[in-house]
């Protein structure tokens, strides 16, 4: 029996890949499992369990049943939830409805299953409606069996749940672009389903397909993941939230991954570190080539053929074979050459950011300040340049955090996202003291609403820096600087009117810093 | 000109179909009306730039409301999905909470079944107004908080409220049940002629002008107050 | 012809690249298609010498590129090693078109008569050139062009290849060398890298030494030079070489004992692969890729000095990460190679696994992208150089859209069929870019 199903399996997996136009997915395997739980993903692989194929094998062919679970496998993979981005956006929607994490991840699994089924079943001719005609059934499956006998117009031996199939039949399950709704309404009527699954015990064991955990993903697809994500929510705390539900499976994959995403040991800030830099990724610039440079001096480089009228000083006589005749005489184009300009690598940033009481709070919501500061970040990062990071406040009272040239993105984060809420003044001597001989860039993100702003006028009129300075809003300040700071050539104030307008004025800055020839 | 698809003459272009697409579609149908006619009544209230609530203009509404829902085929499911479509949409026609609810009333009063279930439970948005005019034979359950004038001019149903009300519970009803099994806000029963208020929870207060009718808590009755 | 010879083509073929894997080329295999492993460069090159098509090969200096190429010619055309190193144009600025294609008779010249005088370059079959972005942009030209037509000029003078096939190894398209111009990279039917072996078969190559030489014959090495250098018609010269390449055939059969192909049986080759039809996903597919890479909404094409506009409904799809056009030259590069790998694999049809396993390295050198699409890439862990790896990722995800989408853009073009042959249907509606080109293709005016 063993070696039959080997062999099936060895032969249905071939037409499956076929039937699904060949996706590009390991062979499946048998694996560990119970006689309830037929499937298990992990990283693409898919593992099926042998007793479970064995115990269907009593009321259907092994050959079908086998390729039912490999069409659902696959269409997991072809559809629904296609990626961890698409996985953790209907979570989000179906938590907004059912506010508790066990209850929406169970809503999203049965969501993606009935998407996934679904389309494969119209698509596609799959032996799937036989398999789920056999399967054991818990209420919750009873539930999603009668809404599949109503869409998919099959007998699964089903009674009842006239209701709830009623209500779920008219959702949209194959229109992505309305799966964000769909999945609310769809959580929204299995609410008391889940409630009482929660009530009996039964709300993490897994349903006869498997369940839907995070571990089919790779690493790489769950940092794009985060990224997207990181776009999408409307506050850090959102992220934070839905990170926070999913923080041991993402870790759990990968010893690795802690330092890759920047999760730290359970500390709410990391959460923040994570969102903001993930966020910054949405910005990235592309790594600076070494700017090459004309030499000044020409030098023959091809050989062009000669024309009657030509000069002939640059005619070639070894390749003309001393002939001076049109069609056989050639000539030397000389051209200047290239050579290495002298501008051997990225300067280091300093950045100054502002987190007095008048900013934004970065860890309540949306920071475009902290946003800007981390694009600048990043940039020179990806340029293996060093970043130095002042977060200011009421700097002579302590309320500043001062880091010096470091590379660790991590640190570089988690200074810029402090928040003091406090005063604002800047301490000149702490910036000097980041100065370095190779002069650094700097660039200073604040609402201008300095104190000690002449003695800060003073000190930026006196540096070499290319400083970029950006604020929000327009006052008094703004004037004052703008007018002291209009003859310096290296000093460039920008101001936003709308905070989302700060990333993009930073990266504008650093293209023709980092990305302008030198003439 | 050459036909640079005759590679796919033979291909079958008929899809199959599954229940699904045709249940789907239907439901589309009906929602897009409801949505076309709801859209036509907020065209026209949203020319003031704030909803008031003055009478006239809610009898107005509802009366627009009804007209336009009048040959409509609907159930109780496309009633809820409504209320789903004005939770979610950040569309300013959704947005206007007055003639949202008497809309929705309007569809509850109207459907050919007898007892109609709307889960609030989970929705964001407040609906008020719900319950208005409700008639007789009629029995209206809302599962979760609900906001201002629910039950308003109950004209014989039974409105149950599974959870709380905000203000103005009941105002103007004339007769019918009204039972809450949680709080009510400020002005319960303001205006009402008749029928019942039963609170299990709270009030708040009650209204300042009441012409008839009682209002209970806890199952005591407080309007009438028993030394009238 | 039947089956019989065929599988006996293919063996010869299959023994040349196991022969070349295991003792000449020693490589990793890097790609899987239809889950056989193979070393992506030496496999392309193999098709690229079947199909008579323009390879370009990429790699760091020392890797084989020009190595691993010369071993393919001279095993599929029947030309010692000797011979192919003599026909070879190297990449530098002084080159002469006297030097790669030809030069006048000098003692007819001295007497008026201009007599041509061809470079083995242009008279053989196998064109090598090394390091072709070291050439100015004139000769790159020049020599793309003559491969594309297969003749060549000079002064009043031509010659017609019978068949042709190029290889060009540049080294990485960066600081210090020229770069291959746009149109002219275009030209190139695929790009591939000749990767590190690793330590390992590192190790056995500088163990083992040279083995090439197995590919020598001193003999008849000195005879091509001479046929070669003879003044006979051009016809005529070939039907010699043709009797000394299958004579380098018979010797590498007694010796080494490996099968080579005469110029009969690559005939035979090429007829029989392109007999070989495309299945319907295979057209399809191709197609929604094609639109992918074309399609702009908004300025009715891709144009490389145009660029995109934000917040673009189609930011999801490919038009929106890359700023040129797709060129023509693309699916004819894509359909023969396709070809060829089906017939080597044994396949009645050219399906959706050999595209998918070619297109990346026929788009490579062809896409232009954005500069915020590189950066999100750059970083990113890979076994490619960052051309490849991303049209990799292109083709993986054309290719997921594709397995969504296929059964209905297979009916959208089965509909549009009818459409015009005058049926009264409406086009199939859907958000992938495929389905405007074909209401484009209908002569409906497509609007935003």
């Amino acid at each position: 029996m063993m070696r039959d199903l080997d062999h099936i399996l060895k032969t249905v997996w071939p037409e499956v890949r076929r039937r699904h136009l060949f996706p590009e997915l390991p062979t499946p395997e048998y694996g560990e499992g119970d006689q309830r739980v037929g499937l298990d993903i992990k990283g693409k692989k898919i593992s099926i369990s042998k007793q479970f194929v064995e115990g269907i094998s009593e009321v259907m062919e092994p050959q079908k049943a086998l390729e039912g679970l490999l069409d659902h496998a696959v269409s997991h993979y072809l559809y629904c939830p296609w990626d961890f981005s698409t996985h953790l956006k209907l979570y989000r929607e179906a938590k907004k409805v059912l506010k508790d994490t066990q209850m929406a991840k169970r809503a999203t699994d049965c969501f993606i299953d009935v998407v996934a089924d679904t389309s494969c079943v119209s698509q596609k001719d799959t032996p799937l409606p036989e398999l789920y005609k056999h399967l054991q059934r818990g209420s919750m499956e009873e539930a999603m069996h009668a809404l599949y006998q109503k869409i998919w117009g099959m007998d699964l031996g089903v009674e009842g749940h006239h209701e709830i199939s009623r209500k779920l039949s008219r959702l949209p399950y194959l229109d992505r672009s309305r799966w964000k709704e769909s999945i609310r309404r769809f959580a929204r009527a299995i609410h008391y389903l889940l409630e009482e699954e929660e009530r009996e015990g039964n709300l993490d064991k897994p349903s006869s397909m498997g369940n839907h955990s995070l571990d089919q993903y790779s690493l790489q697809e769950i940092e794009k993941g985060l990224q997207e994500l990181a776009s999408d929510v409307n506050s850090p705390t959102e992220f934070k939230e839905i990170l926070q539900d999913f923080k041991d499976e993402i870790l759990k994959g990968d010893m690795n991954s802690e330092q890759a995403m920047g999760l730290g040991p359970g500390r709410s800030s990391d959460a923040n570190i994570l969102y903001y830099m993930k966020l910054a990724e949405n910005y990235l610039l592309p790594i600076r080539r070494t700017p090459m440079e004309k030499s000044g001096s020409l030098y023959p480089h091809h050989h062009v053929p000669w024309e009657v009228g030509s000069p002939y000083h640059d005619i070639d006589p070894w390749t003309s074979f001393g002939k001076i005749m049109p069609g056989i005489t050639q000539t030397w184009q000389r051209h200047e050459g290239s050579v290495f300009s002298h501008e051997e690598g990225t300067p280091n940033c300093i950045v100054i950011i502002d987190s007095s009481g008048s900013m934004t709070d970065p860890t309540r919501h949306l920071s475009h300040a902290v946003l800007g500061a981390a694009c600048a970040c990043d940039a020179y990062l990806r340029n293996d340049a060093q970043v130095a990071v002042y977060n200011f406040s009421d700097a002579y009272i302590g309320a500043q955090r001062i880091l010096t040239y470091s590379r660790n993105r991590r640190e570089i984060y988690r200074t810029l996202c402090h928040y003091f809420g406090g005063g604002t003044q800047l301490q000149m001597e702490s910036i000097e003291a980041l100065q370095t001989d190779r002069v650094p860039d700097i660039f200073l993100i604040t609402d201008m609403q300095i104190t000690n702003l002449e003695i800060m006028i003073e000190y930026f009129n006196s540096v070499k820096n290319r400083v970029t300075a950006v604020h929000i809003g327009n006052n008094k300040q703004v004037q004052t600087f703008r007018s002291s700071m209009a003859l310096r050539d290296n000093v460039g104030i920008y101001a936003v009117g709308k905070k989302e307008d700060i990333p993009r004025i930073v990266l504008g800055k650093i293209k023709e810093y980092l990305y302008t020839l030198t003439p | 000109m050459r036909n640079p698809f005759m590679d796919f003459r033979s291909v079958h272009y008929q899809k199959k179909e599954i229940p699904l697409e045709r249940i789907v579609k239907a439901k589309q149908e009906v929602m897009d009306r409801i949505l076309e006619s709801y859209f036509s009544i907020v065209e026209e209230e949203a020319k003031d730039l704030v909803w008031l609530v003055e009478h006239s203009r809610v009898v107005k509404t509802y009366d627009a409301a009804k007209e336009s829902i009048r040959d409509l085929e609907y159930d109780q499911d496309d009633i809820e999905e409504f209320c789903a479509q004005l939770d979610s949409s950040q569309k300013v026609p959704y947005m206007i909470s007055g003639p949202a609810g008497i809309y929705i009333s309007a569809l509850v009063n109207h459907i050919a079944q007898d007892s109609i279930v709307l889960g609030l439970k989970d929705y964001e948005r407040t609906f008020h107004f719900l319950g208005f005019r409700l008639p007789e034979g009629k029995t209206l359950t809302l599962q979760g908080d609900v906001g201002d004038f629910i039950g308003a001019g109950l004209s014989g149903g039974r409105l149950v409220v599974e959870g709380s009300t905000r203000n103005w519970c009941g105002a103007g009803m004339m007769k019918g049940e009204i039972f809450v099994s949680s709080h009510t806000g400020q002005r319960t029963g303001e205006w009402m002629r008749g029928g019942e208020i039963h609170v299990d929870g709270n009030i708040w207060s009650t209204g300042k002008s009441i012409f008839g009718g009682k209002i209970y808590n806890r199952g005591k009755i407080v309007i009438p107050k028993e030394s009238d | 012809m039947n089956s019989g010879e065929n599988s006996s083509l293919r063996e010869t073929i299959w023994e040349i690249y196991n022969y070349i894997q295991e003792n000449l080329y020693l490589n990793r295999p890097d790609t899987e298609i239809k889950g056989i492993r193979f070393n992506s460069a030496l496999l392309i090159s193999l098709l690229t010498g079947l199909c008579q098509g323009k390879q370009l090969i990429i790699g760091e200096p020392g890797l084989g590129k020009t190595t691993s190429v010369e071993y393919v010619c001279s095993l599929l055309y029947r030309f010692p090693l000797g011979t192919i190193w003599g026909s070879e144009v190297a990449g530098h600025p002084e080159q002469t078109e006297e030097k790669i294609i030809g030069r006048p008779d000098l003692g007819k010249l001295n007497i008026g008569e201009e007599v041509v005088i061809w470079s083995h370059f242009s008279l053989l079959p196998i064109k090598i050139v090394d390091e072709i972005n070291r050439l100015p942009e004139t000769k790159q030209s020049m020599i793309l062009d003559g491969v594309d037509r297969g003749n060549w000029e000079y002064l009043n003078d031509a010659i017609i290849n019978r068949e042709y096939c190029l290889f060009a190894t540049a080294n990485y398209q960066d600081r210090g060398t020229n770069t291959i111009i746009a149109p002219l990279i275009d030209r190139f039917d695929v790009m591939v890298e000749s990767k590190h072996p690793g330590p390992n078969l590192a190790y056995l190559i500088g163990a083992e030494g040279a083995n090439g030489i197995k590919l020598h014959n001193e003999e008849l090495e000195e005879e091509f030079q001479r046929i070669l250098s003879e003044r006979l018609p051009y016809s005529v010269r070939m039907e010699r070489v043709e009797e000394l390449c299958n004579r380098f055939g018979d010797a590498m059969e007694r010796g080494p004992g490996i099968k080579t192909l005469s110029r009969d049986d690559r005939k035979t080759i090429r007829s029989q692969k392109d007999e070989i039809p495309f299945d319907l996903d295979f057209n399809a597919f191709l197609r929604l890729a094609i639109s992918e890479l074309s399609f702009c909404h908004r300025l009715g094409q891709k144009r490389s000095y145009e660029g995109c506009e934000e917040g673009c409904h189609f930011t999801g799809y490919l038009c929106n990460a890359v700023r040129n056009c797709i060129s023509n030259r693309f699916p004819i590069s894509i359909g023969n190679f396709s070809k060829a790998l089906a017939w080597l694999l044994g396949d009645e049809k050219v399906d959706l696994e050999h595209l998918k396993a070619l297109m990346p390295f026929t788009l490579a050198h062809r896409i232009q992208w954005k500069e915020e699409v590189v950066a999100q890439h750059e970083k990113e862990p890979r076994d490619d150089p960052l051309d490849i790896h991303m049209a990799k990722d292109a083709v993986m995800e054309m290719h997921r859209r594709y397995m969504e989408q296929g059964p209905q853009v297979k009916s959208a073009l089965a509909v549009a069929y009818r459409i015009m042959e005058g049926e009264d249907m409406e086009p199939i509606q859907g958000d992938h870019p495929i389905y405007w080109d074909i209401r484009k293709d209908l002569g409906e005016e497509v609007k935003q």
